[in-house]
């Protein structure tokens, strides 16, 4: 394990970092998107005219795409300005670029747009009022519907000694990254060049090329430094307005949002309603009906990804062979649904380990044992019929149980302590190579990703490749590249960073070593090792400095090598899939949170006392950068339990689009947790790790609502538990 | 954030002269612009002239004549720090040091925020509270009026034009307590906030209540029926079904009315024992 402080931390202190909202070009233009002034209705008009007249100003809207891209525009589905109808507020129908910003917003709001308003949906109950019944009739409002079955169900509900039903509704929650989206464009010929801050360089490039009808190769993205994604980063959002007006001006064009833009355009996670159902015999699940109303916005692309990616969550970690799961995407006319950070996972599982803890209490068993009793173990088999590798979890359940254990017995009165658990799968997205470059003295790792803020890319990366080849922190660099130049890659998200390109790095390295080898002459195995400033090949008595073994044409760059990691297909019983698309999960990953709360009994607040998580890691490769996740991910999951919720207003407003009333948490509302890592359930990761960018938030708010009810009784279904959702709870209200 | 003229007038006359030169058309008067900036920058307003008083002589602190008289543009940080202020009026104290982030409070100042009038201010109750009083300089020379009679409604107040609130002065020593819910405890809006204080001198209980628009207010009945001293459980009880009834409340996104009822009578009650507690109210 290593402890080098993370390379990045300096640059940032110093202020020399260049985040996407830092960039400034010389002969720059400032850009501003023409938002819909409502959240559903029919366009008349959207005159440019007015907008045009200003001094300075260029502007684009639908009827200039024809003149601008080379086959008139991308994918009929996605198109950059809409021309018949609305589908969300401040959806961007037209974009201007003028020397300020002033003179740029000034532009904006002299756009002269005629929309007749049609009725807006906004909330999926009234869409689909009947829903929870097998036999209501189909909402028009469906746009996506996944439905899985095994088993008797009809049967194992007919037989049980209980059955327990509940419904749970979670809130939208916001990534609140600290930066913005923000981009500069500059197209000059047929190259679109865009320099931004996104999660996905390359993501953003096939993005911007199907939007835009662009090849993929005359589009160029470069990565900025990237002021927090948490899955908001994730694909383009702006960049293809500011590559429009860039091509429209030929000059360099910036867009930014400032805060209430990030609220009102961004990618937030929508509410849902949940409906489970379980039936007991004999102290045994032998049913389970889930059934899931997920507001996807005004989303096309991801819809069924929304919805057939989050209902395995609710089936959750447990055996589960008896079933019948049916989850509907419903469209309303609120921007399109984005992933927050394990996309609802954290929701599903709040309401899922709600419901157990409920189910445990009505059968009158202890809810930690029974979930004990249901959890996977290695060499299970998922409710769609997917094998359980190395698990770590009821490993991870037995420690928090014994830590909570402690912890009850020490609570003062009004305290309570809770257990909640979680489980996720590292994604390996669509794959990843690097290239690892040997010169005399260092060892240079060539990718495609910006560090976020994680350090998985610039501190983790250099971990692995630190143990691959024994070298000490300061002779390894992590350099960037852009999508023209880097090896591709997936992206920074799902967890999957360290695993994916941790992985391509094992792969260039061995392969690095056994050109060594070969070179050396060596019999066996060969190390590097640092004298004075130069990098020696070592094997046994063997030893040459790398400069004697790289050949003419390595003298510059130096020795290559390449590794890719692309993930093993996986897949899942279509036997048990009636309709819909459901993903197979690809490395099982658990977490069991602790949390002691105290509870106002007279005006239901809740504060969290002490937590500690326990985290099934497979190998942690980087223990401060290991920790620090989790401590965040903590934090972002009391802010989804306890404050945070977008609240859209009939008329599709997003009321609290200010960073006042919109409420994450501070350090005041999050104590120090106690982190522990479970290893030895390897992963798919380099030397078994296990992504860990998701995993510590899914179990906290599950965490929390065990805590409060044990605590006080109350037993709340809603998400985020508010001191007044808890004061009804309590029949206070 | 729109262009706007900054002023900073070197001595009070001068800061008078120039918010009476384009007074009508709007002049903004900033102390630590904590709430002013927010709304210059979010289009809520737009002066074309602000008049900075960061060099008036008004970073001011002061006990005496049995009073605490605080300048206008003393941050509410400098007030919070000072050592005397938990022990004499310990209900001013709570109410400072819950106002937004320390950052926040190295800057906001208690001139700012009664000039503001927010509805949702977590001073105002308890100045209410405490009978404090503003003393204000303008062209037709000074005045001083009781914050209740200064603070109009929502945002809105009675200085005149070219007026400026030069100090507040609060009696001591008054055993008081200031207590809030919000969603979130640190930087946030109060959901309600009571303020509750103990005068030895008339003597009597003094109960003000914020958190809802227009503004802060007193609940003179209600304290009335607390009686000159310590009050009994079922006396205490019966203000707080009162109090909880008859202020008057709405719902928003921060919360419900209903919950604002059960809030307002459980703090109440909390602030009239905190103070028994302190030893100081007669029985």
């Amino acid at each position: 394990m290593n402890a080098a402080p993370r390379s990045d931390l300096a640059v940032k202190l110093a202020g020399a970092a260049v985040y996407g909202m830092d960039l400034d070009l010389p002969g720059m233009l400032w850009a501003a998107l023409v938002p819909a002034p409502v959240a559903h209705g029919r366009i008349r008009s959207v005159d440019l005219a007015p907008a045009r007249a200003l001094p300075g100003v260029v502007a684009v809207g639908a009827e200039d795409l024809a003149s601008l891209l080379p086959r008139g525009g991308g994918d009929p589905d996605r198109p950059i300005f809409p021309t018949g109808e609305v589908a969300y507020r401040n959806q961007p129908l037209a974009a201007v670029a003028a020397p300020s910003l002033r003179e740029a917003r000034r532009a904006a709001a002299a756009v002269r747009v005629d929309v007749e308003p049609l009725p807006a949906l906004i909330d999926i109950e009234t869409a689909f009022p009947d829903w929870p019944d097998a036999h209501a009739p189909p909402s028009p409002y469906v746009i996506a519907h996944v439905h899985a079955r095994h088993g008797d169900v009809a049967a194992a509900f007919d037989t049980a000694d209980r059955v327990v039903e509940e419904t749970y509704r979670t809130a939208s929650v916001h990534q609140v990254a600290l930066e913005p989206h923000a981009c500069v464009a500059t197209v000059t010929g047929d190259r679109w060049y865009v320099q931004t801050c996104t999660q996905t360089p390359f993501g953003v490039r096939e993005d911007v090329a199907t939007l835009l009808g662009l090849p993929e190769e005359s589009v160029v993205v470069e990565g900025t430094w990237v002021g927090g994604g948490f899955g908001g980063k994730g694909s383009s959002l702006l960049e293809p307005f500011a590559l429009l007006l860039s091509r429209a001006s030929r000059r360099p064009v910036r867009l930014a949002s400032d805060y209430r833009q990030e609220f009102e355009l961004g990618r937030t996670t929508l509410p849902a309603v949940i409906r489970l159902a379980t039936a007991v015999k004999d102290s045994h699940i032998v049913g389970r009906r889930v059934r899931l109303l997920l507001d996807v916005g005004s989303s096309l692309p991801g819809r069924d990804f929304a919805t057939g990616y989050s209902i395995g969550f609710l089936l959750g970690p447990y055996r589960t062979s008896t079933f019948e799961v049916e989850g509907y995407g419903i469209r309303t006319n609120k921007p399109p649904f984005g992933p927050h950070r394990a996309p609802f996972a954290p929701q599903c599982a709040f309401a899922l380990e709600s419901h157990l803890d409920e189910v445990g209490r009505t059968v009158g068993l202890d809810p930690d044992a029974f979930r004990a009793a249901h959890l996977w173990r290695e060499g299970d088999t998922t409710a769609l019929g997917q094998r359980v590798g190395p698990f770590g979890l009821a490993t991870a359940l037995e420690q928090a149980r014994a830590l909570a254990r402690r912890w009850r017995a020490a609570a003062a009165p009004g305290h309570g302590v809770g257990i909640g658990l979680g489980f996720w799968s590292t994604s390996t997205g669509a794959g990843g190579e690097v290239r690892l470059v040997l010169t005399p003295t260092v060892l240079r790792i060539v990718q495609a990703e910006r560090e976020i803020g994680s350090g998985s890319v610039l501190r983790g990366l250099a971990a692995v490749a630190e143990r691959v080849f024994a070298l000490p922190p300061d002779r390894v660099r992590v350099e960037y590249a852009n999508t023209a130049e880097a090896p591709f890659d997936s992206g920074v998200f799902g967890s999957r960073t360290l695993g994916a390109l941790g992985r391509a790095i094992v792969e260039a390295g061995e392969k690095m070593l056994g050109t060594l080898a070969e070179r050396l002459g060596a019999p066996g195995p060969v190390r590097l090792v640092v004298e004075g400033d130069e990098l020696v090949v070592l094997s046994g008595s063997i030893r040459r400095p790398v400069r004697d073994l790289l050949n003419s044409e390595e003298r510059t760059p130096g020795l290559v090598a390449t590794g890719r990691h692309y993930a093993k297909s996986n897949t899942i019983d279509e036997q048990r899939v009636v309709t819909g698309t459901f993903y197979p999960y690809t490395d099982f990953t658990g977490a069991a949170h602790v949390a002691e709360v105290s509870v106002d009994r007279e005006t239901g607040a809740v504060r969290v006392e002490r937590y500690a998580a326990f985290q099934d890691a497979g190998t942690v490769v980087d223990l401060p950068t290991a920790r620090a996740q989790i401590e965040g991910g903590i934090a972002m999951g009391l802010g989804i339990a306890l404050t945070e919720e977008a609240v859209w207003s009939d008329d599709g407003r997003f009321q609290n689009a200010h960073l006042l009333d919109y409420r994450i948490p501070t350090l005041g509302e999050v104590p120090p947790p106690e982190v522990t890592f479970v290893e030895g359930f390897p992963g798919a990761g380099p030397f078994g790790a296990k992504g860990l960018g998701e995993p510590p938030i899914i179990p906290v708010p599950a965490t929390i609502a065990a805590a409060v009810r044990a605590a006080s009784g109350a037993h709340v279904t809603d998400l985020p538990i508010s001191a007044e959702r808890v004061a009804r709870a309590l029949k206070l209200l | 954030m729109p262009p706007f003229e900054l002023v900073t007038p070197a001595t009070v006359d001068e800061a008078i002269a120039s918010l009476r030169a384009i007074a009508g058309s709007g002049p903004a008067v900033i102390a630590g612009g904590t709430d002013l900036l927010l709304d210059i920058d979010d289009g809520r307003t737009a002066p074309g002239r602000v008049v900075s008083l960061r060099r008036l002589p008004w970073r001011t602190l002061d006990w005496t004549d049995g009073a605490l008289t605080v300048g206008s543009t003393l941050p509410l940080r400098s007030l919070e720090d000072d050592p005397d202020l938990p022990r004499r009026l310990p209900g001013l104290w709570q109410s400072v040091h819950a106002v937004g982030s320390v950052a926040l409070r190295h800057r906001a100042t208690l001139g700012g925020n009664l000039g503001r009038a927010a509805p949702a201010s977590d001073l105002i109750p308890m100045l209410l509270a405490l009978d404090a009083e503003v003393d204000l300089v303008g062209p037709d020379g000074s005045r001083r009026l009781s914050v209740d009679a200064f603070i109009r409604s929502s945002r809105r107040t009675t200085l005149a034009p070219g007026e400026l609130i030069r100090s507040v002065r609060v009696p001591e020593s008054r055993p008081s307590a200031f207590l809030w819910q919000r969603v979130r405890p640190a930087n946030d809006i109060s959901q309600i906030a009571v303020a509750v204080a103990f005068s030895p001198t008339r003597p009597g209980w003094s109960i003000a209540v914020g958190g809802m628009p227009p503004r802060p207010v007193l609940l003179t009945d209600v304290a009335r029926r607390l009686g000159h001293g310590r009050p009994s459980e079922e006396l205490l009880r019966d203000a707080c079904d009162r109090a909880s009834r008859e202020v008057g409340l709405a719902s928003d996104q921060r919360a419900s009315e209903e919950y604002r009822r059960r809030l307002v009578g459980t703090l109440l009650g909390r602030a009239v024992r905190a103070v028994v507690a302190s030893g100081e109210v007669p029985s």
